[in-house]
């Protein structure tokens, strides 16, 4: 067959070239509409491509105590970037690098390879973070001899008042792979210092800022043209916590003045359950964990993160007495009024249990026995009540069961009774009733627990879950996030038990072992206690709740000092410190008083 | 037909020629400047000029030598280009997951280049001897068999671009030699389903949730090739032999077009459970990206993205030679290959990307021009056969990076960097050339 022939056939190869076109056509559209209709986007899309960004972090939202103390703020570091305008012979790099990495105090080496990265990537990198004034001003003279190298400031962190509430509020930290992961879409970079513990870490996203950069135009080489933009950061959101600062400066005060190495000293408002102070010894300078470089080498941080206040245990001691005391005033047996001999000592057949008053109260009934806190009368009162009802009372104080306070780790303590035994399958002696009737034994109890546990009987039997973070405020006042006091249980009792209860705390501060808390203007009900403790010097608890004559109870306090041997003494002076603080318009306390009164004389 | 009068009696097309270097010097200006940045931009360069040299030589070779040598030998074409693919899986190296080349001392060859030559060249030679039967439904099957060993070999590498180039070059061949638009679209049909079965699957492997479905995880498994996959083949061969019986009940009509339905869509079916095999998981990716380009947004999606970026914000007139700021910051991967058109578009602009389009066209009609006065239908077919290739890669490169069609990797015929290639579209144009020299008016 000629090809002649065959001709017409082959029409469909025009066909072929039809479509050609129409694609053709359809791609020049397409074309026109990105290069000529929509250039302006594309332009603008690929301009955005040719900046880049340096980092500023922005300052971080303050926290801020009720009473307006910043307990944290930020002051500005300096941080130096290399922008590799010209490059320098491997001979001048040695030189600044050696320059660089004494005045900024970091390794000679790692500033060598920064500055080499720069040049052969032709990009500005970080060559030195938080620097101080001192390291920057000995830089702005190398700056002369090198030009390329600029400081760009930074908000860091800074805490005035150094270890103080320090568990509370936290310390700062390089941000690890973890963090990064649940981060890195909210605008971190890869060096960003984000809260590691405590509110820091808690309410990190809240006070973290909008960082602010140096946006720069690069050539079509990469290479840096010039400065475009710089962006101020957008400071965080402020934390205003429920703790006042008057209140938390004395216990501080009073924790630092013991000549003892550790203690937690609480008090909550206990009509709401706001924590108005935390203090625990020790505590651990925050700063130092996101200070200048040129002092990290000096101060490497000693982290105390044992959070005593929350995580340590301690057996209640003498302080349990007030749960024994209310399980015999609600069951009635023995009656108030009963009085009970105490020779010294108590004789429970096999086994003679100790007064810690060796000489012996004598004839003592509930009042006088909690104000002089004789362990005979409890020991007697005990065998009455029966153990049960008082690991029931215990029980519903609290005791045994975290506060569901926000601190992380929270430590549920100890509580031992019959019932506890039982279910466990094993005996129960009458030992045992005498040692749970005086907080010794098994029962072991966390400072918070016990703060909770004070609140709850000044303000009748509320118990209120602890909180520290009042509010969330946007820098222009809005509020993000406000807590309310929530109950988490309401024990009831008859109003005759709280009506005898309250004057027995009393009488432990008018004359018992609590006298030398008495602060005149005030009404003060508290209780010592003096944990036996095998290891060592005992530990000595004060817990106690203050009030002006026909008010509320504005404070309670919970003072744990660990080996502070008599609750009277060193636990105590904390506790009226922080009393003192809360009502300070009161400040005289009775000594002074009678000082005063002398001198008049 | 003939009577073009532009045509002159020149032994030589030297237009076509003419056309071809200035595609080539605005490739070779956007690869210089697209690899400024890279580390290797020398090594890259040099290749580049020695290939475009290889080529030209190779051109003049072929354009002088008479083609219809190709078409007597045509059986050694075929081994030739059948032996070169499956040593690949003896002497190739593997490259980006695919055994495509031969690694040389000096270089590397991608054998599938010039199989695909030969692919077309053993077509040609089919379709001009079996021209008066290729309606017949035989006898398309049988010029389709011829393809199957490439099909197979270029599957098994895997080179799924390779495959998504050829494919319409041989339809179109079929089609323009005469085949019967039926016969044809039954067999785009099955490789419809081939290409249909894969991306189903595809999708349920990367959307884990949806496979919760008892269906969707029945239709997964069907894959397996286990009992469920025979019951499935038999179930379709019922079920068209039941509808078939239910139709004739109310009116005759053959059988022919019920078991034809059911041996295509198990024919595709089969073919597509062989490549959901082939399938790298790398692979599955850039499946990913034409199912959702949203979900890989710094991915191969951000790739294209940064690609039209390129092109859009060239404008008019473009930045200038050497002053794209997109490609050469390296936003655009691949920037000297398959996206070589996202680096004319930003430094030469509307007027470059336009340049390139119309030299394509002009090409086009040129080889259109050529098969007219073609003096056989041996050389109108090499004609045939390579006007769809050169549609191909224009409709699947400008496609891709325009927007139209999921990412590929096919390079734009003597603009991208690529050694075999440029070799491969000289002999190409040489080849074109014999045709032309040889043309019926001259001798």
């Amino acid at each position: 067959m000629s090809l002649i022939e065959s001709k017409n056939k082959f029409d469909r190869f025009n066909f072929l070239l039809g479509a050609f076109y129409f694609v053709f056509v359809i791609f020049l559209i397409k074309v026109v509409n990105m290069q000529i209709i929509k250039h302006k986007y594309y332009l603008e899309l690929a301009e955005r491509n040719r900046t880049q960004v340096i980092n500023q972090s922005a300052p971080r939202g303050k926290i801020i105590s009720s009473d307006n103390v910043v307990l944290a703020s930020n002051k500005p570091s300096y941080s130096l970037i290399y922008f590799p305008e010209r490059s320098y012979s491997s001979k001048e790099i040695d030189k600044i690098s050696f320059y660089l990495a004494r005045y900024t105090n970091s390794d000679i080496k790692k500033i060598k390879k920064i500055i080499e990265r720069a040049i052969s990537s032709q990009k500005p990198l970080k060559v030195a973070g938080n620097l101080g004034v001192n390291s920057i001003i000995r830089i702005s003279e190398l700056k002369n001899l090198f030009p390329g190298f600029q400081q760009i400031s930074e908000a860091v962190r800074y805490y005035p008042y150094g270890a103080w509430i320090s568990h509370l509020i936290g310390y700062m930290g390089k941000i690890d792979s973890t963090q990064w992961s649940n981060y890195y879409s909210f605008g971190y970079s890869m060096d960003s210092l984000v809260g590691k513990t405590g509110i820091e870490k808690m309410y990190e996203k809240y006070l973290k800022g909008r960082d602010g950069g140096l946006y720069m135009e690069v050539d079509n080489r990469g290479r840096l043209i010039r400065i475009v933009d710089t962006q101020e950061g957008e400071a965080g959101n402020d934390i205003i916590l429920t703790l006042n600062f008057k209140m938390q400066e004395a216990a501080e005060k009073a924790l630092s003045e013991l000549p003892y190495k550790k203690g937690a000293a609480i008090a909550l408002d206990p009509y709401s359950g706001k924590i108005l102070a935390y203090a625990v010894k020790p505590g651990f300078d925050l700063n130092s964990f996101v200070d200048y470089s040129e002092d990290k080498k000096e101060s490497s941080p000693d982290i105390k993160e044992f959070n005593i206040g929350v995580q340590g245990t301690y057996p209640p001691a003498s302080t349990f007495k007030i749960i024994t005391s209310i399980a015999i005033l609600e069951s009635g047996k023995p009656h108030y009024d009963e009085k009970f001999f105490c020779p010294g000592f108590f004789d429970a057949g096999n086994r003679v249990f100790k007064c810690w008053e060796k000489k012996g109260h004598k004839y003592m009934d509930l009042k006088n026995g909690l104000a002089n806190s004789c362990d005979v009368y409890f020991y007697n009162a005990a065998l009455k009540v029966g153990p049960l009802e008082i690991e029931k009372t215990a029980e519903q104080f609290g005791f045994g069961e975290k506060t569901e306070s926000p601190f992380p780790g929270e430590n549920s303590g100890h509580v031992f009774g019959p019932k506890k035994r039982a279910m466990k399958k094993s005996y129960w002696f009458i030992g045992d009733t005498l040692n749970l009737a005086i907080g010794q034994g098994e029962t072991l109890v966390t400072p918070m627990q016990m703060a909770v546990f004070i609140s709850a009987i000044a303000s009748r039997g509320l118990i209120f879950k602890p909180y520290y973070v009042d509010k969330i405020v946007k820098k222009n006042g809005d509020v993000i996030l406000e807590n309310f006091p929530k109950i988490k249980k309401k024990v009831k009792l008859k109003e005759e038990t709280w009506e005898k209860l309250y004057e027995a705390l009393g009488e432990v501060v008018s004359s018992g072992t609590g006298q030398a808390m008495k602060i005149s203007g005030l009404e003060i009900f508290g209780k010592t206690g003096t944990a036996q403790n095998p290891h060592g010097k005992d530990h000595a608890w004060f817990v106690c709740f203050a009030k002006k004559p026909k008010e509320d109870p504005k404070v309670a306090v919970a003072v744990l000092v660990e080996h502070g041997e008599h609750g009277s003494t060193s636990a105590l002076s904390v506790a009226k410190s922080i009393v003192k603080a809360a009502y300070p318009t009161n400040i005289s306390d009775g000594k002074e008083e009678n000082i005063q009164a002398v001198v008049t004389e | 037909m003939m009577q073009s009068g532009t045509i002159k009696k020149k032994v030589f097309d030297w237009y076509l020629f003419y056309f071809v270097i200035a595609l080539v010097i605005i490739g070779s200006i956007a690869i210089i400047s697209s690899t400024y940045m890279l580390p290797a931009q020398s090594r890259i360069i040099r290749t580049h000029f020695i290939a475009l040299f290889i080529g030209i030589a190779f051109m003049s070779f072929f354009g002088i030598l008479n083609y219809q040598i190709f078409n007597d030998q045509w059986k050694y074409i075929y081994a030739l280009s059948i032996i070169v693919l499956a040593g690949l899986f003896i002497f190739g190296s593997v490259e980006k997951g695919a055994r495509s080349w031969y690694r040389l001392t000096f270089f590397s060859i991608q054998p599938s280049e010039f199989a695909r030559i030969g692919l077309i060249l053993t077509m040609s030679s089919f379709l001009e001897r079996n021209l008066n039967r290729i309606s017949e439904f035989f006898y398309l099957f049988l010029g389709l068999l011829i393809t199957f060993p490439f099909m197979f070999l270029m599957l098994k590498q895997p080179d799924f671009s390779g495959i998504l180039i050829t494919i319409p070059v041989i339809f179109s061949m079929f089609y323009v030699a005469g085949a019967s638009s039926f016969h044809v679209s039954i067999f785009l049909s099955y490789v419809f389903l081939s290409s249909l079965f894969p991306l189903l699957w595809t999708a349920i492997v990367l959307n884990p949730s949806l496979s919760d479905n008892f269906f969707i995880s029945i239709f997964f498994e069907l894959a397996d090739l286990g009992w469920n996959t025979l019951i499935f083949i038999i179930l379709i061969a019922f079920l068209s032999f039941a509808t078939w019986k239910v139709l004739n009940y109310f009116k005759r009509i053959s059988g022919f077009y019920f078991a034809g339905f059911a041996v295509v869509l198990i024919a595709g079916f089969l073919t597509g459970v062989f490549i959901k095999h082939q399938i790298k998981s790398y692979q599955y990716k850039r499946v990913q990206v034409f199912l959702d380009p949203a979900k890989d947004p710094k991915g191969a999606g951000y790739n294209l993205l940064q690609a039209r970026i390129a092109i859009g914000s060239g404008g008019f007139t473009g930045k200038g030679i050497f002053s794209g700021t997109q490609s050469r910051l390296g936003f655009v991967p691949e920037r000297h290959t398959d996206f070589i058109l996202s680096v004319v578009g930003e430094e030469l602009g509307f007027v470059g990307i336009f340049l390139v389009m119309g030299l394509y066209a002009i090409i086009m009609y040129r080889i259109k021009t050529i098969s007219d006065l073609a003096r056989d239908n041996y050389g109108y077919f090499i004609c045939v056969g390579f006007f769809s290739l050169f549609f191909s890669y224009f409709l699947i490169n400008f496609g891709m990076i325009l927007g139209f069609l999921p990412v590929a990797g096919v390079p734009l015929p003597l603009l991208s960097y690529g050694g075999s290639n440029m070799v491969s579209i000289f002999i190409i144009i040489g080849l074109l050339q014999s045709v032309y020299s040889r043309r019926y008016s001259i001798t």
